[in-house]
């Protein structure tokens, strides 16, 4: 009887359907992925255990206050924040080009006093970091500006929500003077952006 | 296998016979470096999807006749950076006992579940943050009503007579 012999088999195997799905995996997490939104400083904020989503579909202002105190805010309505540049230039009687009117639409963040603000806008949005523009907008009972860009906002898109987005080591006064002056703009629901935190078990 | 020939060469003369090349290569190190990728985005992803935390206060402007809240229904409770201040009844007065806890689920949490306990569902938190207080405090302190599942209490600004007690009291 001859022997049996064990058949060998092939070792290799192909692989091509393997890279198809590596790539293809690799290619839908790229493009879903979403960047995250420019921010004028880090800031971290606190936890908590909320877990309502930020409601985004009506426009959103975020004021966002940085570790040292800073002011900054954003809206993320291109229209309302075309009105509120053309109503702030028109109060201080700055003339706005269409090179400063890009530049503002480029970003979605104002943080500096509306004085800097012909300054500001000669510059594209990339280099105001490095240029240190962004030294928050200032509010003060004095020299509230705060007051005005949410008041101009507001004008443009009244549906438009207020989030605070504060520093967890920021001091709590600064808190106390944004919602002081939204408040006096008769807004009296806020939405805290904070982290995502675990419950506790009770 | 995309394997470098390195044999050939060996016999001379012969017939010279076009070597026919495998079509097949070697796929294990392109699945490999994709793998590679994928894991690297999707450990270095950080899901920033924010959650919020709604904050309701009082109309300024509304003249409205509010309901009345009991002092004996209500703690004060006032935020440092490190450590909570609570006590009942009006500042300055000899009846408001200054008393001091922490952050933990031990300490305001505890201390919150005892109250609500004790009061009822008419219990009331008045908070009035501190000044070094950060912003952190005082939404680890909101979280804690929320945990608690007390949902009346009101931000104040912190008292003069507060202020006092607070620095009396040493603690």
């Amino acid at each position: 009887m001859p022997k049996v012999k064990a058949k060998r088999q092939s070792v290799s195997l192909d692989m091509t359907a393997m890279c198809d799905v590596a790539f293809l995996l690799l290619t839908f997490f790229m493009l879903t992925a979403k960047f995250r939104p420019e921010e004028a400083v880090t800031i971290t904020p606190p936890t908590s255990i909320s877990e309502k989503p930020l409601a985004t579909e009506k426009g959103v202002i975020t004021i966002s206050v940085s570790n040292e105190g800073k002011i900054f805010m954003g809206v993320d309505d291109k229209e309302a924040q075309q009105l509120m540049l053309e109503r702030m230039s028109n109060r201080l009687g700055i003339p706005v080009s269409a090179e400063m009117q890009k530049n503002f639409m480029a970003s979605e963040i104002v943080g500096y006093p509306a004085g800097a603000l012909k300054q500001v806008l000669s510059e594209k949005p990339s280099k105001w970091k490095a240029a240190g523009f962004y030294t928050g907008i200032p509010c003060d009972s004095a020299n509230n500006e705060l007051f005005l860009w949410v008041t101009y906002a507001k004008m443009a898109n009244p549906a438009l929500s207020v989030a605070i987005k504060g520093d967890g080591n920021s001091n709590y006064k600064v808190f106390n003077q944004v919602v002081g002056t939204l408040q006096e703009q008769n807004i009296n629901v806020f939405q805290l952006i904070t982290g995502p935190e675990n419950k506790p078990r009770n | 296998m995309a394997e470098i020939d390195q044999s050939g060469g060996g016999k001379k003369g012969g017939k010279k016979r076009s070597k026919k090349a495998s079509t097949k290569i070697d796929m294990t190190p392109m699945v490999d470096l994709g793998f590679l990728l994928i894991t690297f985005f999707m450990l270095t992803t950080t899901l920033a999807k924010p959650v919020t935390m709604q904050l309701s206060m009082p109309d300024k402007t509304d003249t409205k006749e509010t309901s009345p809240v009991k002092l004996s229904e209500t703690l004060t409770v006032c935020p440092a950076e490190n450590k909570i201040y609570y006590y009942q009844g009006i500042p300055g007065s000899p009846d408001a006992v200054l008393q001091v806890t922490d952050y933990s689920d031990k300490g305001i949490r505890q201390t919150l579940f005892d109250f609500k306990k004790r009061i009822g569902n008419n219990f009331t938190i008045v908070i009035k943050a501190t000044k070094e207080a950060k912003y952190k405090n005082m939404v680890d302190l909101l979280d804690e009503c929320a945990i608690t599942d007390n949902k009346r209490y009101a931000l104040l600004e912190i008292d003069a007579a507060t202020e006092e007690m607070i620095k009396k009291s040493g603690k």
